[in-house]
């Protein structure tokens, strides 16, 4: 019998693409011998606007990048903007954004181990990790106001300061958030056809990662210590206790397991930001409106931060005006997204929503 | 025995049904679906208001909820799907992006409404709405059905 | 060697170098050999008069940054064969700012749909002139400025 090859389009409709994504596969029978990802179909213009209205403005675009870990994508635009305009930042509102930042990455890890569960066929995960969620964004919703996108990072400081009734909350959170994690972490682990189905799946090795400029919890579970908290602290991170976690499989389970674990240690700098926390001003008092901050910048800078995804940063240019004349978003998950054939092709077409769920992408910054 | 017997019409008691037992479509466009999700979820667990199975396929499903913004590019996809669902179908759009373009609607490549697509009888504003209004929607969408205000 | 027209510095501390944009592919080719295993992105920058391409290099042995940058009119080599990432970042270049990379394998548009026309983050795009898509019966998309052909 002659071989078949047979085309196979996936998507942008799918619930296992977290999102629009489309996948033009070619299959051998039940091998995948192509994959070619198709993508913007959540194209929104996000660098457009920004370079049409002033700094600040740019900021709720920012929010709504990686709508799973807002804070994130807005510490890496103030930081650029900040750096931009040469504007100092108070050591309380550094402090608070490192722990914003750190609880944010709880709640996205929290996102992605919900719906991985939900891509393998596991239901249970899905309801523990948004009882969980929800917690975290009970506290963030105390601090600022809203749930999802809290435009809540000023260029400055941040918008309103932390309350004791907060710190209150996230003691109380704290205290069995690890016993809670790992009781989520053990039905992955001990669940027989997920570690069956996981383990030797969507391989990345080291040097395809370097190539395709894969970073963030992909490229840690492919054999590289490598995180920019780390190894180019911004904020505080030089003064905290943290371990970074990397597994060598550079599969599906590793980046679970570093995923996980990853939240582990985002919990331990929570705690130790509360010890921590200065008193203060929590936003540099000469730019009393931060909505309103007008300054002039020239040149360019890019800082770059590690989110949930990967090194994120925000490449920003300056003709002297106030608006932004070159705005421009490096993306964890675009670069993650490239690699997608590298990982996809040789596999069972079975294997493919593992897969690319395990690369967590989000489509919010993916297409921008 | 009066008592257990209930009259209606056949339409009304059509009209419930479809109310009480409406299967909405897995299906996100951007950051309004992870609170559609959270609607979902465990601490708003939206199965109790009689809108249970989601389902993966628009030929399953009877509801659209359109979470997020609809970008050029996706819109004619849209129709497609809904021109894929089985009578009847309603239509929630859910947040300011699939309602009127949102913070997006003076870019080159959003669609500024999710109506110009397809049919919608419900709008929820919010940006993301939070997932009560979600389930407000829900419950509204509900008691036109019932009274036959929505027909499709 | 690879002459170096220029250098400077961003305001976080990275330096920024220029090259002649037919020497790009060598250059990074060297600065590639020399440790900058990294290619964050790559992207342009609209000056009007002359468009700019910007490479963003790391190397992850000593987290080291550089900004590597070459003037040009719309035309630039591929690097594609030293970086497998740059594929996708130089068609979102091209898909967006319309400066072509000669030798890249399939430079099709990404983010938008084929046969958009114009390149949205040039400075003298029309924002006001929208395009409408549609969808064909094969899957594919059709543009046009007609309000009632597509949405
Ligand atoms: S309305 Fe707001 S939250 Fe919803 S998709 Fe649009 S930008 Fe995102």
């Amino acid at each position: 019998m002659q071989d078949k090859i047979v085309e196979v389009n996936f998507g942008p409709q799918h619930p296992s693409t977290h999102g629009v994504l489309r996948v033009k596969v070619k299959l051998d029978g039940e091998v995948i011998v192509d994959a070619q990802p198709v993508i913007g179909y959540l194209h929104r213009n996000a660098e457009k606007l920004s370079e049409m209205g002033y700094y600040p403005k740019a900021q709720i675009y920012v929010d709504r990048l990686d709508y799973a870990a807002a804070l994130n994508m807005e510490l890496g635009f103030v930081l650029s903007a900040e750096k931009l305009m040469d504007i100092q930042v108070p050591d309380r509102a550094l402090w608070i954004r490192m722990m914003m930042v750190e609880l944010n990455r709880i709640a996205s890890h929290f996102i992605w181990l919900g719906t991985h569960g939900l891509d393998m066929g596991m239901l249970s995960p899905f309801f523990y990790c948004f009882r969980e969620r929800e917690k975290v964004f009970r506290i963030l919703d105390e601090i600022t106001g809203s749930r999802l996108l809290y435009n809540y990072f000023a260029i400055g400081g941040v918008y309103s300061d932390v309350t004791p009734k907060s710190l209150e909350m996230i003691k109380t959170w704290l205290s069995d958030f690890d016993k809670n994690l790992t009781e989520i972490e053990n039905i992955f682990k001990k669940s027989y056809i997920y570690v069956a189905r996981t383990r030797g799946t969507g391989k990345l090795s080291l040097d395809d990662t370097i190539s395709y400029g894969v970073t963030g919890p992909m490229l840690r579970a492919a054999g590289k210590k490598w995180d920019l908290r780390k190894n180019r602290p911004y904020l505080h991170y030089d003064q905290i206790n943290f371990d970074v976690p990397s597994q060598q499989a550079g599969d599906v389970y590793a980046r679970m397991l570093v995923r996980i674990e990853e939240m582990h240690q985002s919990a331990r700098i929570v705690a130790q930001v509360l010890e921590k926390l200065p008193a203060g001003d929590f936003y540099n008092k000469k730019y009393s409106k931060p909505m309103l901050v007008r300054i002039k910048a020239t040149g360019e800078s890019y800082i770059p931060t590690e989110s949930p995804k990967g090194e994120f940063g925000i490449y920003l240019v300056g003709d002297g005006s106030a608006i932004p004349y070159r705005f421009r978003i490096r993306s964890p998950s675009f670069a993650n997204l490239s690699a997608a054939p590298a990982m996809l092709i040789g596999y069972k077409i079975a294997d493919m929503t593992a897969t690319l769920s395990s690369m967590d992408p989000v489509f919010g910054e993916v297409d921008r | 025995m009066s008592d257990n017997i209930l009259v209606t019409t056949l339409d009304e008691a059509l009209r419930w049904g479809t109310g009480k037992s409406l299967w909405p479509f897995t299906f996100g466009l951007a950051c309004c679906a992870l609170e559609m999700m959270s609607a979902m979820g465990s601490d708003y667990d939206w199965a109790r208001f009689g809108s249970d199975v989601f389902r993966d396929s628009p030929r399953h499903s009877d509801l659209m909820i359109v979470s997020g913004t609809v970008t050029k590019k996706m819109a004619p996809r849209i129709r497609r799907l809904y021109d894929q669902m089985a009578f009847p179908k309603f239509v929630i759009s859910m947040g300011a992006c699939a309602s009127a373009g949102g913070p997006y609607v003076r870019g080159y490549s959003v669609v500024d409404g999710v109506d110009q697509v397809v049919p919608v009888d419900v709008y929820i504003y919010g940006c993301p709405p939070r997932p009560e209004s979600l389930i407000k929607a829900l419950k509204l969408l509900q008691d036109r059905i019932a009274d036959g205000k929505v027909k499709h | 060697m690879i002459p170096v027209e220029s250098e400077a510095s961003s305001k976080d501390g990275v330096k920024i170098i220029y090259v002649a944009k037919e020497n790009i592919l060598q250059f990074l080719k060297e600065k590639k050999d020399e440790g900058f295993d990294y290619l964050l992105m790559i992207t342009g920058i609209d000056y009007k008069d002359h468009l700019e391409v910007v490479y963003h290099l790391l190397s992850s042995k000593s987290g080291e940054r550089l900004v590597v940058k070459a003037k040009t009119d719309g035309e630039i080599d591929s690097v594609t064969s030293l970086w497998k990432g740059a594929n996708w970042h130089e068609r979102e270049t091209w898909d967006l700012l319309g400066i072509k990379f000669n030798g890249h394998p399939n430079l099709k548009r990404i983010l938008l749909a084929e046969g958009w026309v114009g390149h949205p983050l040039r400075k003298d795009y029309p924002m006001d002139k929208k395009q409408y898509v549609n969808l064909k019966e094969d899957g594919d998309d059709t543009v046009s400025f007609e309000k009632k052909e597509g949405y």
